[in-house]
């Protein structure tokens, strides 16, 4: 057995067992927690089992089990960027509308600055 | 060619201000406005350097035509000229301007940009810069930013990222703007354009300090322009 079929399950384990505790603290969504319990998943059936990653490539067409494995890697990458990006905006624009909210009810007087 | 508006006309006008950073800058361009008579509601939009202390100051000299609102963090020129346009309907003005605060543009223009609202030829005017006058990085932005401005937003102007813009009210309550930052020049134009307002394009003087050519529309915001154009479309 090759070290990396050792300390990926390993890791894989631990990340799992980290986001059922944020879920459990409710520090994290369900969504969230089931999404990255199947991709930490596939990280333990791919170490333990290699041959299965070749088996999942030539169902997209694709040879080599690595190429998948990579591509995979670079799709979820592009969709958390994404939706990094997007949650980003959304805060950006409420953090705008506070920002803007405080402003308005608090027009500044002559007097503001005696009182400190 | 310099117009006269009547003391009325100007009490009736409220200059919007929004600054960053502007404490060595600012005080100038608004006793210059005051004393001319315009009303002025300035945002503060977040500054690190003391530019609330100095607007204090001017106010203290002109309380009864100066407004002060300021944004606890920066937001962008975009945001705070968006408070400006908020706040403005509290003192019910008939036309509205905004303008740098950094003593790019002159107050000696106000009236020039006012008048077409005040005649009624039109409802919202954009103050048009000298293309000479620009440093050429700032000219070659600009040029870009026009024709991008002609594409995506399909209007078509002679200074598509001025700062100095006037409307009457009634138009202001029908356009929307969302811009953080310095796509509101463009987004203020296609507001315009999509409402049917007429407008006009009024030429001013522009004052060039290395200090204020560290601001405005660069290359490198003409690109953040151009991906917030794109992403508009969708």
């Amino acid at each position: 057995m090759l070290l990396y079929s050792i300390l990926f399950p390993i890791f894989a384990l631990l990340a799992i067992l980290w986001f059922v505790y944020r879920y459990l603290k409710e520090k994290q969504s369900l969504g969230t927690v089931i999404l990255w319990t199947v991709l930490w998943l596939f990280v333990i059936l791919f170490s333990i089992f290699p041959k299965f990653s070749e088996r999942f490539a030539s169902l997209f067409g694709i040879t080599r089990g690595l190429d998948f494995i990579i591509i995979v890697v670079f799709v979820v990458l592009f969709y958390i960027v994404f939706r990094l990006f997007n949650k980003i905006d959304i805060l950006n624009e409420q953090i705008n509308k506070i920002v803007k909210e405080v402003a308005l009810n608090n027009e500044i007087a002559l007097d503001d600055e005696e009182d400190e | 060619m310099s117009v006269e508006i009547s003391n009325e006309d100007k009490r009736a006008t409220y200059v919007v201000l929004p600054a960053y950073n502007e404490a060595t800058r600012i005080q100038p361009v608004i006793e210059e406005i005051a004393q001319k008579g315009y009303n002025m509601v300035i945002v503060n939009d977040g500054s690190s350097d003391n530019t609330l202390e100095v607007i204090m100051e001017s106010k203290k000299k002109y309380p009864n035509n100066i407004h002060i609102f300021s944004l606890m963090i920066n937001r962008g020129v975009g945001v705070a000229t968006q408070t400006g346009f908020d706040a403005v309907f509290r003192f019910n003005p008939k036309y509205v301007v905004s303008m740098d605060s950094d003593g790019q543009h002159s107050a000696d223009d106000l009236d020039n940009v006012i008048e077409p609202l005040v005649s009624g030829k039109a409802q919202a005017v954009i103050g048009v810069r000298p293309l000479k006058d620009m440093p050429f990085s700032r000219r070659f932005a600009n040029s870009v930013m026009n024709i991008l401005t002609r594409i995506f937003y399909r209007v078509d102007v002679s200074d598509s990222q001025t700062g100095f813009r006037a409307i009457t009210v009634d138009a202001l309550k029908k356009i929307e703007i969302n811009a953080r930052g310095y796509l509101i020049s463009s987004e203020f134009i296609r507001e315009v354009n999509d409402n049917n307002i007429p407008f006009a394009e009024v030429p001013i003087k522009t004052i060039y300090t290395p200090e204020t050519q560290a601001k405005g529309t660069n290359v490198k915001e003409a690109i953040k322009i151009l991906i917030q154009m794109i992403k508009h479309q969708f």
